[in-house]
């Protein structure tokens, strides 16, 4: 029974169902020529229908397709009798490409031979983009995937890159800390020493003074044990050098100058069989260093350098400028700015050192020398100076070849300090007229040597061993011309506090500090405050009295002492 | 270490004495041979086995380098007529495979008694005045397909070899399981087959060779299967009614019967000696 309405069959035919199936049918010979097309097929490929048939199926693919189809589904027909969704590209009128997903199967005779092929297709136009775009995300994902693999990798480096690094700066710094506390130490030793060398040149100074003239025996054991002291005095400047608590009195100095005028100094200590070369660079930079202690430290590493060459060879001292950068002074244990520097360099053609010996070079009393041919303090006291400059030292060596200490110190960029190389406190006649000095030292026996000599100089003087009691002399003695303090005292107050609270109550109050070193209180980290009148331990008696007839003598108070 | 019958899954049947060593061509593997070693296992020992890549040889042992050109399969080749000790052997390559037999033959000449050549091709693109069939643009749009095809390509083709061996079921239940190829190697192996030229290695042949040339070949057309036949002389040259690249498929019985007429005329004075 058919249901029908109008002219239409409700029941579509299985002709109408083939030729309107939503996808394409072909049948087509075993070797591939087409006998039969669906519509559907027709109108995707944009055929018309006798353009179609009596084709051959492979002539639809291009040649790839065409080897794929022959090498691979030809054989697979074959053998199993059908394939299954294979991805193609048929070409359609006009050379249109339309994908298509294909199954074939085979039909057979009674004998199983081949008789027709019937092939499916299916329009996988949109199943393409959706490969296409799956094959895209695919290979996105593979490269990140691999990008994460490399940044893994990278990391790890950066990790172990890291860690060698700290590893490193942990070693620097426990270098730094181990010279640190030498230095504190040293410093502290120092400091004591002072003192104690301070009474006894004073008293030398004293019975040298006032032993008769015949006392010939007598004199000349005074002056043995004034040399010793003095030598004491010089190795306690090193000291006090290499922990950075020298007093510096930094100056604009013109390296090349400085160099040119101690070559003669140089030659004689270096000896005739090494030959001293100066290459001083033109146009170079000034720096700020104390000088004499810039002196020292090229002196210092001249001797080290001739020491190194015991059958002779060649000392050169270099000059030149040099620019630190970022990355150079970050990788620096103990820091500087990065910027310009003025560099004095000191090579030599000696034995070199290893590795071991580099990194304690600096320590105070290391010595590779033998026994009483040197004090180890030569580097001590180049590096503690430079360091206190806030410069930096370096040193190359390698052993057999010789060795180059590297000095970096800033350059000066401010030119309003002149060149004043002040000549040096001279002669001792300068005397007291009378003057009202007030004298405050908490060690007994050096107050007592200060005062003395500061009476036979022809001051008056009054003394007290604390801020406290200087403050109440200070209340009831208006007639007081000159406090003369040592910067480090006990109970309380110190130097620099007196100072303050004395010029508070007497404005105008001249005043000498004295110190054998000092940390913060007048020498701020390490320098002379300008203005503030200064005299470092152990003094002489004509260092003494040049210094304070000299503090009494300026005009009005020193900048320092301004309220 | 893998053995070379492992390496190359090697499968011997058949009741006679002389071994007959099948190799399949480029995209299929030994299944290939199915209908044509029946008929020959009664009176000849059948060797079969699969190129690496193919079929259940084992991919691991794929070296892109040594199986960069045809003569490192035709290493593998004599490698399994070393490994079983073959002698005089008669060779059936198809497709690439004619070339492979013919290199290993002219490496090792006592080794081999005859060679079968089906569809074979010594240069697929057209060189001067040669035609193979193919312009090299049209192997650079094979190589394309195969590369824009892989997702049809392991959805029908790969019951993936590699990087599944602990799911070997996953092949099993895959409608095409015949042929299976790994799709790098099977690139690879494209790459190397369709831009082979060795016809130079053709004269130099000393074993008597049967060209089969089907009709309507589009991989090895007439013309090269011409001049195959005239570069290796005293060749014989049989043009057969099947159609396509697989007549040991689509035709087998007029390939069996071309094969053993070869086998049973007496061997060209040339070659007697």
């Amino acid at each position: 029974m058919s249901v029908t309405i109008g002219q239409g069959s409700l029941i579509e035919t299985a002709e109408e169902l083939y030729e309107n199936a939503p996808c394409g049918y072909l049948s087509t010979l075993p070797d591939g020529t087409i006998i039969r097309a669906n519509q559907t097929l027709l109108t995707w490929l944009g055929f018309a229908r006798q353009e179609l048939v009596g084709k051959n199926f492979q002539d639809l693919l291009s040649i790839g397709g065409r080897i794929y189809y022959d090498t691979h589904f030809t054989p697979l027909l074959h053998m199993q009798g059908f394939v299954n969704e294979i991805a193609f590209d048929l070409a359609g009128a006009g050379g249109r490409p339309l994908p298509v997903l294909v199954n074939i199967s085979q039909k057979r005779d009674e004998t199983g031979r081949p008789l027709v092929h019937r092939i499916t297709l299916f329009n996988a136009t949109d199943r393409r983009q959706y490969e296409r775009e799956l094959l895209i995300a695919r290979r996105k994902a593979e490269e990140a995937s691999e990008e994460l693999k490399r940044l893994n990798e990278t990391l790890e480096q950066r990790v172990a890159f890291e860690v060698a690094e700290r590893m490193k700066a942990e070693e620097a710094l426990r270098q730094a800390q181990k010279m640190e506390a030498i230095g504190q130490l040293t410093g502290g030793i120092a400091h004591d020493f002072n003192n104690l060398l301070t009474i006894i040149v004073g008293n030398i100074e004293l019975l040298q003074r006032r032993l008769p003239e015949d006392a010939g025996r007598l004199r000349r054991a005074a002056e043995s044990a004034m040399q010793g002291a003095r030598r004491a005095a010089t190795l306690t400047q090193r000291l006090l050098a290499f922990s950075r608590r020298q007093p510096l009195d930094p100056r604009p100095v013109d390296a090349n100058k400085l160099v040119a005028e101690m070559s003669e100094l140089l030659r004689r200590t270096l000896g005739e069989t090494v030959v001293l070369e100066a290459v001083l660079a033109g146009g170079l930079w000034r720096t700020q260093a104390d000088p004499n202690q810039l002196e020292n430290a090229i002196l210092n590493l001249a001797v080290n350098a001739r020491d190194a060459m015991p059958d002779g060879g060649k000392l050169t001292i270099e000059t030149a400028n040099a620019r630190l950068d970022e990355a150079y002074v970050a990788a620096l244990a103990e820091p500087i700015p990065p910027g310009q520097y003025v560099l004095v360099a000191v090579s030599d053609t000696g034995t070199g050192m290893d590795k071991a010996t580099m990194e304690r070079v600096f320590e105070p009393f290391f010595t590779t020398k033998a026994a009483g041919k040197g004090t180890g303090l030569g580097l001590s006291q180049v590096y503690g100076f430079v360091r206190q400059s806030n410069g930096h030292v370096r040193i190359y060596s390698e052993v057999g070849e010789g060795t180059t200490i590297k000095i970096y110190l800033t350059r000066l960029i401010a030119a309003d300090q002149a060149d004043d190389e002040v000549p040096a406190a001279t002669a001792a006649t300068v005397r007291g007229e009378g003057e009202t000095i007030l004298v405050v030292e908490d060690e007994h026996e050096l107050r007592h040597y200060t005062t003395e000599t500061l009476r036979e100089l022809g001051y008056a003087v009054l003394e007290a061993p604390d801020g406290q009691a200087a403050l109440d002399i200070v209340n009831r003695h208006p007639e007081i011309d000159l406090l003369f303090t040592d910067v480090v005292l006990a109970g309380g107050l110190n130097g620099r506090d007196l100072a303050d609270e004395a010029l508070r109550r007497r404005p105008g109050l001249k005043v000498l500090f004295t110190t054998g070193y000092t940390s913060n209180a007048i020498v701020h980290h390490g320098r002379l405050d300008p203005g503030v009148n200064f005299i470092g331990k152990p003094f002489t008696f004509a260092d003494l009295a040049a210094k304070v007839r000299g503090v009494i003598d300026a005009g009005a108070a020193g900048p320092a002492s301004a309220p | 270490m893998v053995s070379v019958l492992q390496r190359n899954n090697v499968k011997i049947m058949g009741q006679g004495r002389q071994p007959m060593l099948f190799a399949h061509g480029y995209g299929c593997d030994q299944n290939m041979w199915r209908f044509i070693t029946p008929a020959f296992a009664d009176s000849y020992r059948i060797v079969l086995f699969d190129h690496v890549g193919h079929g259940r040889s084992d991919p691991s042992t794929f070296d892109r380098a040594r199986y960069g050109t045809l003569q490192g399969y035709a290493e593998d080749v004599l490698a399994i007529c070393r490994e079983l000790d073959l002698e005089d052997v008669i060779f059936v390559g198809h497709s690439v495979s004619a070339m492979i037999g013919v290199l290993a033959a002219l490496q090792e000449p006592r080794r081999f008694s005859r060679l079968v050549l089906i569809g074979p091709s010594p240069c697929y693109i057209n060189v001067d005045d040669y035609v193979g069939g193919f312009k090299r643009e049209d192997i650079e749009g094979l190589l394309d397909f195969l590369d824009s095809n892989h997702l049809g390509w392991s959805s029908t083709m790969a019951p993936v070899i590699m990087g599944n061996a602990d799911r070997p079921e996953l092949g099993e239940e895959l409608a095409n399981s015949f042929c299976r190829t790994d799709p790098e190697i099977a690139k690879h192996f494209a790459r190397v087959t369709f831009l082979s030229d060795n016809r130079s290695d053709l004269p130099k042949l000393a074993v008597p060779a049967l060209i089969l040339q089907c009709s309507q070949d589009a991989i090895a057309p007439e013309q090269v299967g011409r001049f195959v036949h005239e570069s290796l002389p005293g060749s014989r040259f049989v043009q057969m009614r099947a159609t396509g690249h697989c007549p040991n498929l689509s035709a087998p019985e007029e390939t069996i019967h071309a094969i053993q007429d070869f086998l049973h005329d007496p061997v060209p004075t040339k070659y007697a000696a």
